[in-house]
């Protein structure tokens, strides 16, 4: 079976081929621009007249600039994972693909990594908007941090991403809940207004969630006052994310023997 | 009396037929997920942002805006989902061939998607109604009801057009679905739309919703069916139309596919 | 021919459990294979016959490790398809019949290029092996179309190639004809055969009798998930060895002649139907032609006319053995 670097190459390209394909579909699905480019532009939309609503704080209209890209950003990431498996599943391949020397986890991981490529094209449009049409920038934007606490958002989606195709791969139903939820994530995650107005129980929850702190982080960065516990925030959504790939070990396990147990791969 | 039977034979299958689509969940999670879960968090997500925004006070204005239109929900996706099981079960065909009276084998399509509409408004309504402690006290809930039963047939309406544009077109969903969230924008339901551009005010008061939630809005602040008759017989006309315009694209398609210009249509 | 099997089953059982029902979830038991014991030797094309719902998927899966049998062993190259899966998956194919299993919007060659990447086919082997494999299956000058331009019978063919990518030394085919016009599955069995000939193991699945009899060493028949009868072609046609039939018409035979037709070996039953001016004699046989060569003599002097015999087919084998007492008709998964 040839020696570990060989196998190392092997799986290597086998999750570059993974990505290029997922790019490929994205670039020709009319419902992959609909994700990146439509909804969070239609989104940022409303946020911006909300945000600017007489009466809003000035400091407000950050979320309405970032907030647009944080909802395609996640959408895009996170229909890697469920769209993704189930469309696989309509087309006949998630058979396929499971029945190749490839484990799953390898080819997952070359779709998630275009899935966050094309999300992160949400920022662009968002941001031209909120630009043109509300001539909203960030106030005070810490480039640096800015762009670590982004990257820490990106492992943390890449996380989510992984550990939730095995749970939509195994049962359908998930996929249809957490869709169907999909509004309450952004409130949960604070994506266009702070978790800090939501009741105190429905904080709790955030906490849990490991992108809640780095989007507390990525808006920190373009705002003068506030608290900047960056480092805090950072840590908590990479311990957090770390969690959710330890609990996707062994769902991908069991998807392995589920699959094989029950052969509900092949059903479209 | 043949006569009356047969369209009441057209009714009952298209009926049917939207309601298939309704419940074609197939376990009762996906029933949930779409029907009650997603509703009720987007009703939720608007009213945080408006509250974020603008103060708490201001809770029941996002919430009633937000409730009334997810009858847009019902309504578009209701149709377009009953049009695809249409194709779906080979039936077009059928009614198409049958000399029921096709105004009616047309405006069936919306009757159970109209009811689920109500349903969806009243359940997500009642729900924030309690998450935020609204205060109803002084409205007419009676003239409110009117509303919701009225702005249901309206969306319902825009939705019988966007049915005969899935005829045709195969990714009809795409663009329903932008349009379902330009209504969200456009429509008056999280901010006044007097402080859109002017073209697209125009826009607004020619869709379904924009005088409807106004009027439903005053009628929550205790205003009688006088005071919001017009917007009320207003919201009525605007919904007729884009029935009427569905109704008269589906005439067309129907003609152009017998003469053989549309194979996959039917 | 080695003394291992390259494909082995020993008591396969697989049971699938679904759940009815909404609100009163109902668990219900189906059993879709029931001890099945097979040997399939290096290089043979075997091929498995049986009504949907038999259980050939089911098996076809267990193999392909896919699926994980009940109890029992399924071994392909000496691998165990449960526990030797990463193993096991580089060195077979399988094909499903069919039209999906292929991204649609991507072209043939995008297509191939993914799945040996996937089935981790080194690029300068692949480089080579996907224009020989184009070339093979007619596919040559269409692989940069998109697959939802292919015909029925391309993207079957495409699905044969990317089953080869690997060079699988055992290819699992899973009515591979399915859906496909007669032409075009005439093509697949002629590639199929070659595939063998050239030293693959190939184990297929079909319900068409004639394709199995064409093409296959060996078959199997398999019904409610038991293999109830097993061997050649023409094997397994004489379990049905009553089944030939020999019909002429005669003008004016004395009843009492038929009793010499009676006395052969192998005749079964012998039918007399008075027509307007002939008799026709039915003779249901084992072996039509004997009966043909020994008429002359026994009906030595009658002059005989439209004789015509036909010799037991697989079908009437099939038929005899799927038909008694049919239970299970419920499609496997």
């Amino acid at each position: 079976m040839g020696t570990p670097g060989v196998a190392v190459t092997g799986l290597a390209r086998a999750a570059f081929s993974a990505f290029r394909v997922s790019i490929r579909l994205r670039v020709i699905s009319p419902w992959a621009y609909l994700n990146w480019l439509v909804f969070p532009v239609l989104f940022a939309a409303v946020g911006l007249y909300v945000l600017s609503s007489p009466g809003a704080a000035s400091s407000h209209v950050v979320y309405g600039v970032l907030g647009g890209g944080l909802i395609g950003y996640w959408s895009v990431a996170y229909l890697e994972g469920g769209n993704g498996i189930q469309e696989e599943r309509w087309n006949g391949t998630l058979e396929q693909i499971f029945a190749t020397p490839t484990p799953l986890w390898v080819i997952l991981l070359g779709k998630i990594c275009g899935g966050l490529l094309f999300g992160l094209l949400a920022f662009l449009p968002t941001a031209a908007f909120a630009y043109v049409g509300f001539h909203a920038v960030l106030p005070a934007l810490d480039g640096g941090r800015f762009v670590i606490s982004l990257g820490v958002l990106t492992l943390s989606f890449f996380c989510i991403a992984l550990t939730l195709t095995p749970l939509f791969a195994l049962w359908r139903w998930a996929f249809s809940m957490l869709n169907g939820f999909e509004l309450g994530v952004y409130v949960l995650c604070g994506f266009m207004f702070p978790v800090a107005v939501l009741a105190p129980w429905a904080q709790g929850v955030a906490g849990f969630l490991a992108p809640t702190w780095a989007v507390r982080a990525l808006y920190a960065s373009t705002l003068a006052e506030g608290p900047h516990n960056f480092a805090t925030w950072w840590l908590a959504t990479i311990g957090l994310s770390l969690a959710y790939l330890a609990g996707a070990y062994f769902l991908y396990a069991l998807v392995e023997r589920r699959a094989r147990m029950s052969g509900q791969l092949a059903l479209a | 009396m043949k006569r009356l039977a047969l369209e009441a034979g057209v009714f009952g299958r298209s009926t049917y037929l939207q309601y298939v689509a309704l419940f074609q969940w197939a376990n009762p999670q996906g029933y949930v997920a779409y029907k009650v879960l997603l509703p009720v968090t987007q009703i939720l997500f608007f009213v945080e942002l408006g509250v974020y925004a603008t103060g708490r006070q201001n809770a029941l204005y996002f919430a009633l805006g937000n409730a009334l239109q997810l009858t847009a929900n019902a309504g578009i996706f209701g149709v377009i989902a009953t049009v695809a099981n249409e194709r779906q079960y080979g039936t077009l065909p059928i009614l198409l061939a049958s000399p029921a009276n096709r105004l009616i084998t047309f405006l069936s399509r919306a009757v159970v998607n109209v009811i689920d509409g109500i349903a969806t408004v009243v359940i997500g309504l009642a729900i924030v109604v309690v998450i935020y402690g609204l205060n109803l006290q002084h409205a007419n809930l009676l003239l409110l009801a009117l509303c919701v039963v009225v702005i249901s047939l309206t969306t319902a309406g825009l939705g019988l057009m966007f049915g005969s544009i899935g005829l045709v077109m195969r990714d009809a969903i795409i663009i329903a679905n932008i349009v379902y969230y330009v209504l969200l924008i456009i429509c008056g339901i999280n901010f006044p739309v007097s402080r859109l551009p002017g073209a697209v005010q125009v826009l607004a008061y020619a869709l379904p919703l924009t005088r409807g939630v106004q009027a439903a809005r005053d009628a929550a602040a205790g205003a009688s069916l006088g005071q919001v008759g017009g917007l009320l017989a207003g919201e009525l006309l605007v919904g007729l139309m884009w029935a009427l315009g569905g109704y008269l694209l589906f005439r067309l398609l129907e003609n152009w596919a017998r003469r053989g210009g549309l194979q996959e249509a039917f | 021919m080695t003394t291992n099997p390259a494909i082995e089953a020993r008591q396969l059982r697989k049971t699938y459990t679904t759940t009815r029902g909404v609100f009163r979830r109902e668990r219900v038991e189906r059993a879709a294979l029931r001890g099945v014991d097979l040997k399939i030797a290096k290089g043979e094309l075997f091929g498995l016959l049986g009504p949907n719902g038999a259980g050939k998927t089911t098996m076809v899966k267990i193999f392909t490790t896919l699926l994980l049998p009940a109890s029992g062993t399924a071994l392909v190259l000496g691998l165990d398809a449960v526990k030797d899966q990463w193993a096991l998956r580089k060195r077979i194919g399988f094909v499903f019949g069919g039209e999906r299993g292929l991204y649609w919007r991507l072209s043939g060659l995008d297509n191939l290029r993914y799945f040996a990447d996937l089935y981790r086919v080194p690029p300068e082997v692949s480089r080579r092996r996907i224009p020989e494999l184009l070339e093979r299956l007619d596919l040559a000058g269409r692989e940069k179309d998109r697959v939802e331009l292919y015909s029925r019978g391309m993207k079957q063919r495409l699905h044969l190639a990317r089953g080869l990518l690997n060079d699988p030394e055992v290819l699992f085919l899973d009515e591979p004809t399915i859906g496909l016009d007669p032409v075009g599955a005439r093509e697949l069995r002629v590639i199929v055969r070659e595939l063998a000939d050239a030293g693959k193991t190939v184990f297929l699945t079909t319900h068409y009798m004639f394709e199995a009899d064409a093409i296959c060493d060996r078959l199997a028949v398999i019904r409610d998930g038991v293999i109830v009868a097993e061997g050649t072609p023409s094997s397994i046609k004489t379990l049905v060895h009553d089944q030939g039939i020999v019909e002429f018409e005669v003008v004016g035979m004395p009843v009492e002649r038929l009793a010499g037709l009676r006395s052969l070996p192998g005749v079964r039953s012998v039918a007399i139907s008075e027509h307007e001016l002939a008799q026709v004699v039915t003779v249901h046989c084992a072996r039509p032609a004997d009966v043909m060569t020994r008429l002359g003599v026994i009906l030595d002097g009658i002059k005989l006319e439209k004789v015509s015999s036909r010799e037991p087919t697989l079908e009437d084998a099939y038929v005899q053995l799927i038909g008694e007492n049919p239970t299970n008709s419920e499609a496997s998964p």
